[in-house]
């Protein structure tokens, strides 16, 4: 900007010339603007994106998580001896575990409090619990504090998927097994950490397509509200639902794909704005809750009814949007299970009992609709 | 600034002309008092321009519904670039407004134990806290305006999310009703954007202290020198600024029936910046618009209006709305440099 101005300020002749570069130099604006929200973003890339929720109540026994599609048997995962490290008694160990964002959100809360829960269920020695407050350089240091002070496993939900390299060579050096949770790394698995844990994002797209079609009975204009642009839980929520929906269901025609950044305001006011122009929109997907309660509200505003006139899908699972369902003003959420503790200290246990564990234990989510969402509501975070 | 007197429409291009040949090269005359012109009456040419392609292009635009639904849209950011155009006019700037929404916005649920009301002023009131430091760094201590509010924006969201924690519904019928209400089918949050430009234009416009904040703007050296108040003129604009935005924010959560510390007023300096700007407030002080302001807010919200109405993606919108900004930008730069 400034260059433009001194340059106007020096020679007033040049105007067209002047009026070139300001041109280029907002074309150049406008590229490193678009540079770095992709940047931004793909530093934000899972599940804890899209998790400010209602209330940080506890995981319920009932809620833990299951294995979906485990390939254990194949016996190309990841022993002990193939990873080489030495055999530990979780019950006797220290155990780290380095917490990607702050617990403000429910999704961390929610899965702080399952290790937590679960750690002491098991038994184990000690537990010490940082946070890396979305801060990569952060967890690289928090894990290399744990490993100083002794942890002999550590679980971590990554910051980013690229960059934790120092952490995990200084993991490696000190023969401490790494289980990473809910962001997958790019590293190698196997090598420089053990497997990952994790949703099936694109799948959870996959149902709430389904759940679309059966709240729809499948017929209806669906207006889409996308998550934060160039994320990559945005991405495979809207492909796997749009994949479904061209492959399956001919009747549903998505009408609109407008980004509210995961935001309820941003849901509501969009969702008005589609109303408004698009009143033939009876149908509103959201890839989180808090977009889809924005949209409830705004479909109330409209003077129509949420849950019939207009249908709403969403993901996540929090406690408002399952309680939206029980009011009847909601349709469907599929869930994304923050509740990692009890899967990730079974796939510990296994692996220092010597089985091999796969590159990716897919879990799978739960999913509310008005038959369960009544009973459900106890049980969501 | 009345130096550069605008001619109206019909006359510029060729009055503008004529005089030229006094002083100067007649092409550069004309670029500057077309320049001028634009940068004077641009942004309600573009509002105008946009109306006119969204009442041919984008179905159901003429409406009353649409109409209630852009002015409640823009009713916040309204709010809140009066404060920042009175901050601007003064040569500063206000990052802080974003942080200052959400902590009234956290704040506010918390006292309801207070009535409605009460909780409005709770939230209200912190406003003109966080002005009061804001000022007092600012006008006392001689921190730079920009460092001193960002401060506040980072602080006060921290802080906004420590007080509120996560999302929290609001239930309160008072709430729900101020946001979703309306008197003689004018929304209420309407009415309050109304009665802030009705507030701050008479402050700008009729009153001494509207005349000293555009000349501590414009000179700060002279005014102190003529004996203006200027500390106190400085940290009442600031007040002014805080106070409208936790206006805002009150009303914001009061629409979305929900208070969200984390998200509430995300990126609102810009926005609120943006309207000033595009409205024909010079970044370097020395005027305030008004009308301008509230043109250049609406002149934003019907460009995201538009883009949604015809499923534009984001990538694209994005550009667009930075070229927009970069052109109002470009214009005022042009102004000045023409003048040094």
């Amino acid at each position: 900007m400034s260059q433009v101005t001194s340059t106007v300020k020096g020679d007033r002749q040049m105007n067209t010339n002047i009026r070139k570069r300001a041109v280029m130099g907002a074309a150049t604006f406008a590229t490193l603007a678009v540079l770095l929200t992709g940047c931004t973003n793909s530093g934000d890339d899972a599940a804890g994106s899209d998790d400010t929720a209602s209330s940080s109540s506890s995981a319920d026994e009932d809620s833990e998580q299951v294995v979906k599609d485990a390939t254990e048997a194949s016996g190309d995962g990841c022993t002990i001896d193939k990873y080489g490290v030495d055999k530990l008694d979780l019950k006797d160990a220290v155990v780290g575990f380095s917490q990607s964002e702050p617990d403000a959100a429910a999704f961390r809360a929610a899965e702080t409090k399952s290790i937590q829960d679960e750690a002491k269920k098991v038994g184990v020695k000690k537990l010490i619990v940082t946070n890396a407050n979305a801060e990569l350089p952060k967890q690289i240091s928090d894990i290399q504090d744990m490993l100083t002070q002794g942890v002999q496993v550590l679980i971590v939900a990554p910051v980013n998927s690229d960059g934790l390299d120092p952490a995990l060579n200084a993991a490696r050096d000190a023969g401490v097994p790494v289980l990473t949770i809910d962001r997958k790394l790019t590293n190698e698995s196997c090598k420089d950490y053990v497997s990952f844990l994790g949703s099936d994002f694109y799948e959870q797209g996959k149902r709430a397509a389904d759940a679309m079609n059966k709240a729809t009975d499948g017929k209806a204009n669906v207006a889409i509200l996308l998550g934060a642009s160039g994320n990559n839980v945005t991405d495979q929520r809207n492909a796997g639902f749009v994949d479904q929906v061209k492959a399956k269901y001919p009747d549903l025609k998505i009408v609109a794909q407008q980004t509210a950044n995961f935001a309820r305001d941003e849901g509501q006011s969009v969702t008005e704005q589609l109303l408004q122009s698009n009143p033939d929109i009876n149908a509103i997907y959201a890839h989180n809750d808090e977009m889809g309660l924005g949209a409830e509200t705004a479909i109330q505003s409209a003077g129509l009814k949420p849950g019939e006139d207009v249908k709403i899908v969403s993901i996540d699972g929090t406690k408002n949007a399952v309680q939206a369902i029980a009011d009847g003003k909601y349709n469907a959420v599929i869930e994304s299970n923050p509740r990692f503790g009890p899967l990730a200290f079974e796939t510990l246990d296994k692996f220092y009992g010597g089985d091999a564990i796969p590159e990716d234990v897919i879990i799978e989510d739960r999913e509310y609709d008005s038959s369960n969402a009544a009973d459900g509501v106890a049980g969501a975070f | 600034m009345s130096s550069a007197t605008a001619p109206p429409t019909a006359q510029a291009g060729g009055t503008g002309g004529q005089q030229s040949g006094v002083q100067e090269p007649t092409p550069a005359r004309r670029r500057r008092v077309d320049g001028e012109w634009v940068r004077r009456n641009g942004v309600y040419l573009a509002l105008l321009v946009l109306v006119v392609i969204n009442v041919i292009i984008t179905p159901h635009f003429v409406s009353e519904g649409s109409l209630r639904l852009q002015l409640v849209q823009v009713a916040p950011v309204v709010i809140v670039a009066l404060g920042m155009a009175m901050v601007i006019g003064t040569e500063g700037i206000d990052l802080s407004v974003g942080a200052v929404m959400a902590l009234s916005a956290a704040l506010m649920p918390l006292y309801l134990g207070y009535g409605t009301v009460g909780a409005i002023v709770v939230g209200v009131g912190i406003g003109a806290v966080t002005g009061l430091v804001a000022g007092v760094l600012i006008a006392k201590v001689g921190v730079q305006p920009i460092v001193a509010t960002l401060g506040i924006m980072i602080g006060g969201r921290g802080l906004a999310i420590v007080i509120g924690g996560s999302i929290k519904s609001i239930d309160d019928p008072g709430l729900v009703a101020l946001g979703t209400g309306s008197f003689l089918t004018i929304p209420y949050t309407v009415l309050v954007a109304l009665a802030a430009v009705l507030v701050v234009g008479f402050l700008v416009r009729r009153t001494t202290y509207g005349r000293q904040v555009v000349a501590i703007g414009g000179n700060r050296r002279a005014s102190l020198l003529a004996g203006l108040p200027v500390s106190r003129v400085l940290i009442t604009v600031y007040v002014v600024s805080g106070l409208l935005a936790a206006v805002a924010g009150v009303i914001l959560a009061a629409r979305s029936q929900a208070s969200d510390p984390t998200k509430i007023g995300l990126l609102m300096e810009l926005s609120a910046i943006t309207a000033v700007v595009i409205g024909g407030t010079p970044l370097s002080g020395g005027s305030v618009r008004i009308l301008g302001t509230v043109a250049g807010a609406l002149v934003m919200q019907l460009i995201t209006s538009t883009l949604i109405s015809h499923n534009i993606p984001d990538s694209m919108a994005q550009m667009i709305q930075a070229a927009v900004v970069i052109l109002a930008v470009y214009v005022q730069i042009g102004r000045k440099g023409a003048r040094s």
